[in-house]
């Protein structure tokens, strides 16, 4: 049954997949960090804790969080292609590449230690999104 | 030149009759007895592990036991462990826990641990063979790896010139220290290798680079070594290794840069933490820390404009707006974590502002 994106199904089944593939996430190391990925105007809170992603709800509320991943959903609707089209992101669509300069895709923090939280566990963020070549993935 | 210890044990009368009443079955146990702080040091998350906090959450283990100035024990014996009289000092000189104390270390380390990789067989190598590199490109990329292993080679001396004088209480800061040292020298061996894979070659050194490494590492105090190298040095190698993955068409370089990112987070880490409990019992030496910072970023800015460096960027980048606007994102970040550890606006008074206004008329 396909999974439409975005929507709070599609994160909780990316969660899920974290804990299917929980090996690939032990691999990467610990991750701690609770993050936000803003799709549009929709923010949904996610929790990893030891290896696995924890939590994952819709919020209105970002001062909890270590850094906000904001985008439209556009853009959003490209990364996710990219990663079902090429079983990852590609090059141009890691979290990094579309953060890193310009305002593509920003990142919100106010404590510049909540920052760093994203670039410690970047390999983990990025595997977590790239998990999305599992599903089956409906773009709304 | 070797030190002497002040007893010859070997004609020591004394031992040896000690010796041969415990050979003979008196044995005495009392060490047995010498246990008044027992604790039941258990994993609090069982994936996660027993951890340094896990051990640490007792009165007379933890570092809450640790007092601000250390006056008990100059030996190697363990924090908490009875201590027999005479034991030797082993000449530490930093005794002081503000010097480098950050409640962040014991995190970071079991962090560096867990988050360990191995350059020889996870960096997908072969995915080189196919990278659509000009060679223009392809000597660019080994020149920055070039310049990576500079920093890394020497990011592991400068805690090995500290780790040593740091009194044994402290010792999740030596752990932490030793961590460092093994990042770096991981770093060092994935950039070396970049540099050589397949028809490789290394790059020119910079003397620039060289005099920004040498103000680093030659910094007086540990406090300021740490500022320099951890919140200094290591914010602009955490920007280099965003940019170098912004940079990679590869899956090779994608997971180098990655990474040097996660790798270099944690020095940054440590070093907002380390210097806001430093500057925070000692207020007045904000001031001094952030006039060795001013040195430090004079040492950045030649190594930021040296040709062996912004060269191969500009070649990378193709054109010189997008290394001005990484120069400018890395520098603002910095200036944010300065703040974050209570060094002020650093904006105001860095030279690095000065230099990022020329590059960018």
């Amino acid at each position: 049954m396909s999974i439409r994106f975005p929507s709070l199904e599609f994160f909780r089944a990316l969660q899920q997949r974290s804990k299917e593939d929980a090996d690939a996430f032990e691999k990467l190391g610990v991750c701690d960090t609770t993050f936000g990925i803003r799709v549009g105007s929709d923010l949904y809170r996610i929790a990893f804790e030891v290896y696995e992603c924890t939590e994952v709800d819709e919020t209105t509320d970002a001062s909890s969080l270590d850094f906000v991943l904001t985008a439209p959903v556009e853009l959003w609707k490209e990364m996710f292609e990219s990663v079902l089209a090429n079983a990852g992101a590609d090059a141009e669509h890691t979290i990094n590449s579309l953060t890193h300069l310009g305002d593509v895709m920003k990142v919100e923090y106010e404590d510049p230690e909540g920052h760093d939280r994203l670039y410690r566990f970047m390999a983990t963020i990025q595997e977590f999104l790239d998990e999305a070549q599992h599903l089956d993935v409906e773009m709304g | 030149m070797a030190y002497i210890g002040p007893k010859d044990f070997s004609q020591d009368h004394e031992l040896i009759a000690e010796v041969m009443r415990v050979m003979s079955g008196d044995l005495d146990l009392s060490w047995m007895n010498d246990c008044p702080h027992p604790m039941a040091a258990r994993p609090t998350q069982a994936r996660r592990g027993l951890t340094l906090d896990d051990i640490n959450d007792h009165p007379h283990y933890g570092p809450q036991a640790i007092p601000e100035i250390i006056r008990h024990n100059f030996s190697m014996a363990p924090r908490g462990s009875e201590l027999p009289e005479g034991l030797p000092t082993l000449g530490y000189r930093v005794n002081r826990k503000s010097d480098v104390w950050a409640d962040s270390a014991t995190v970071l380390f079991e962090e560096s641990k867990s988050r360990r990789w191995a350059p020889a067989r996870n960096v997908p190598w072969d995915a080189l063979d196919d990278a659509a590199l000009s060679p223009e490109e392809d000597r660019a990329i080994r020149q920055l790896c070039t310049g990576l292993v500079s920093i890394s080679l020497v990011s592991t001396d400068l805690p090995s010139r500290w780790v040593w004088l740091v009194n044994q209480e402290f010792h999740e800061i030596k752990y932490w220290m030793c961590a460092q040292m093994f990042d770096a020298t991981r770093l060092a061996e994935a950039f070396r290798k970049r540099a050589l894979y397949g028809q490789g070659a290394l790059g020119r050194d910079s003397r620039e680079l060289g005099e920004l490494l040498k103000i680093v590492v030659e910094s007086e105090t540990y406090p300021l070594a740490s500022a320099a190298l951890n919140l200094t040095l290591f914010s602009f190698v955490q920007s280099l290794g965003r940019h170098f993955e912004f940079l990679s068409s590869n899956a090779a370089d994608t997971y180098l840069g990655t990474r040097l990112v996660q790798d270099a987070s944690r020095f940054v880490t440590y070093g907002i933490d380390h210097i806001r409990r430093f500057v925070d019992a000692h207020p007045a030496q904000a001031e001094m820390v952030n006039e060795h910072l001013d040195l430090v970023d004079n040492g950045l800015i030649g190594y930021l404009g040296s040709r062996e460096l912004i060269e191969p960027l500009i070649v990378l980048s193709g054109s010189v707006e997008p290394v001005t606007a990484f120069y400018r994102q890395a520098a603002g970040e910095y200036f944010e974590r300065c703040a974050a550890a209570g060094l002020g606006t650093r904006k105001g008074r860095s030279p690095v502002q000065g230099f990022l206004k020329l590059l960018e008329s």
